[in-house]
């Protein structure tokens, strides 16, 4: 059976279609100012670090962290400094430092570990360290945190 | 202890009960609704409302005019009246067409305070909103279209039978104007405007993750709207002023009720009714009505909390560390007393305002009637979840 019709884009004939962007929010801030916070932030991060302030270098992160279209540099900046962070804390601090996050601040991590499940060629190395921040976030924000990743709109 | 009725194997998709409570209709997953009367401690089929053809999706039944409206995915909904057989002279459920003029399914419908209009959600990104024409002997119906941007699936009246709440696909709850000229009279200004030709936007809220929108539900007074969303969270809006949104640690809730103005029954895919508390100063979520014992044989022991311990899991990890094959051998039960998703729950008992019991169905095939009063702390549970 010809099955090329099943891809055609029918949205395309409906002047009506329902637009990703009409779901959410869009950024307010201009994609260059995005991508100059995330290289404001990923320097303050390196210093944070240096200070073994584990958990301020996370809400860094978090806090403000670019979503939506024409931001993917800004987007995998923040990943990079998120990785970071994340392969320099102990495994046993876990815990306490997911404890000090607000609770925007968990979800946002759970779309970070996500994202970084899902970027090609980054999971490979990340592997273990993506998946024990996982398996310790969903003890402490619950299921609701990954449901709220699917749901969420706002992706980093 | 929660009344617990075993109705089906079978999902129960909608239930409805009439005025006394001495009858109740449902759907299981099929293309007719059945209607059930109480016996004891038990609930006997009595009749089958056979008409449309395929799956019903909703029913609600009038309690003054005891009439039943059922909707369905063929597009249509029926008026179901009870008339005496022409032939035998028994008395049957006979059935009115509605003209809802929708080109998808119907989703969800509900009658208004006073009985004369019913509210149809539907996937055709619109809400009929229908009433009763002498003349021509039928249900006729006008379409609230903008601005709704995907299927509806949740609609809820406010006490003044003029304005309708409505959650939908495209992420938001919404109040409407669902004023008919013909049949309505004018309606005194409450705290969602004062000017409420149909079809006026009173309010739009969206929970900040997004998420489908559930359930919608006003409050008794009519003055507050709480909607669930499929971002695991209830929001609870206030017209012109605060909007609380809780965020639960659990799987997302898909139904709702108002027990008092300042209670709220939400149940889901975490199979157990979660109660709310609070007023405009803020809310939070104070327990639940399943104590986890009530379910029979059972064991509650800590971290057997919903089912991120159940069967499936501990399947794998068995077969993964152990190499067991456990057939028959892992406990696949939840310590709650339903057994699956819960998908509606309703006033039982009580006035509006005053809300002592509600019921609840689900995909399990579950009846099951709640105290509201006999709440129990969710926080011992919820630090009990491990993976």
């Amino acid at each position: 059976m010809d099955v090329a019709f099943r891809k055609i884009d029918i949205d395309v004939y409906d002047e009506d279609a329902l637009q990703d962007s009409e779901l959410y929010e869009a950024d307010s801030r201009d994609p260059a100012q995005v991508l100059g916070d995330a290289r404001a932030r990923q320097a303050s991060v390196r210093s944070l670090l240096a200070k073994n302030d584990i958990a301020g270098a996370l809400t860094a992160i978090l806090e403000n962290a670019p979503y939506g279209p024409n931001v993917e540099d800004a987007k995998t900046m923040s990943l990079q400094s998120l990785l970071t962070v994340l392969n320099s804390t102990k495994s046993t601090e876990i815990p306490a430092v997911i404890k000090s996050l607000s609770m925007d601040s968990q979800d946002t991590l759970m779309k970070y570990l996500y994202k970084g499940m899902a970027m090609s060629g980054w999971a490979d190395s990340n592997a273990s360290v993506l998946l024990s921040w996982h398996e310790k976030l969903t003890e402490i924000a619950g299921t609701g945190c990954i449901v709220r990743t699917m749901t969420d709109r706002r992706t980093v | 202890m929660p009344e617990v009725f075993s109705i089906s194997q079978n999902p129960i998709t909608a239930h409805a009960f009439n005025a006394d409570r001495s009858q109740l209709a449902v759907s299981l997953n099929s293309n007719d609704a059945q209607i059930l009367i109480r016996s004891g401690s038990e609930w006997v089929p009595t009749e089958m409302l056979t008409e449309h053809d395929k799956v019903i999706t909703s029913i609600d039944w009038a309690p003054n005019s005891n009439q039943i409206v059922t909707a369905s995915q063929d597009r249509n909904a029926y008026v179901w009246q009870q008339t005496p057989d022409p032939e035998t002279g028994k008395i049957v459920w006979k059935p009115t067409l509605v003209l809802l003029r929708i080109n998808r399914a119907a989703t969800h419908v509900r009658w208004s305070p006073k009985e004369d209009k019913f509210a149809v959600a539907s996937g055709a990104r619109a809400i009929a909103i229908c009433s009763f024409d002498p003349e021509n002997n039928w249900w006729v119906s006008k379409l609230l279209k903008k601005p709704i941007r995907s299927t509806v699936l949740a609609v809820d009246w406010h006490p003044n039978n003029v304005l309708l709440a409505a959650g939908s696909a495209d992420m938001k709850a919404r109040v409407f104007s669902a004023y008919i000229k013909e049949i309505d009279e004018r309606p005194a200004a409450t705290v969602w405007g004062s000017k409420l030709p149909f079809n006026t936007i009173c309010g739009e809220f969206t929970s900040a993750a997004g998420g489908w929108v559930h359930s919608v539900g006003f409050s008794p007074s009519g003055d507050v709207l709480a909607f669930a969303s499929h971002d695991s969270s209830i929001s609870i809006a206030y017209p012109g002023g605060p909007v609380y949104n809780i965020r639960m640690p659990t799987l997302p809730l898909v139904t709702l009720t108002w027990t008092s103005e300042d209670n709220i029954i939400a149940a889901g895919h975490d199979c157990q009714p979660i109660v709310f508390s609070g007023s405009d100063a803020g809310w939070q979520e104070i327990g639940t009505l399943d104590n986890g014992s009530y379910a029979a044989g059972s064991k509650a022991g800590a971290g057997s909390v919903g089912r991120l311990k159940a069967g499936a899991f501990a399947t794998f990890r068995d077969a993964d560390s152990r190499g067991q094959t456990s057939n028959g051998t892992t406990d696949t039960k939840l310590i709650t007393i339903h057994q699956n998703t819960v998908t509606s729950v309703r006033p039982y008992a009580g006035v509006p305002g005053q809300i002592t019991q509600v019921s609840t169905t689900g995909v399990d095939g579950k009846l099951v009637i709640w105290d509201t009063a006999s709440v129990n702390a969710l926080t011992g549970r919820m630090a009990a979840m491990s993976m």
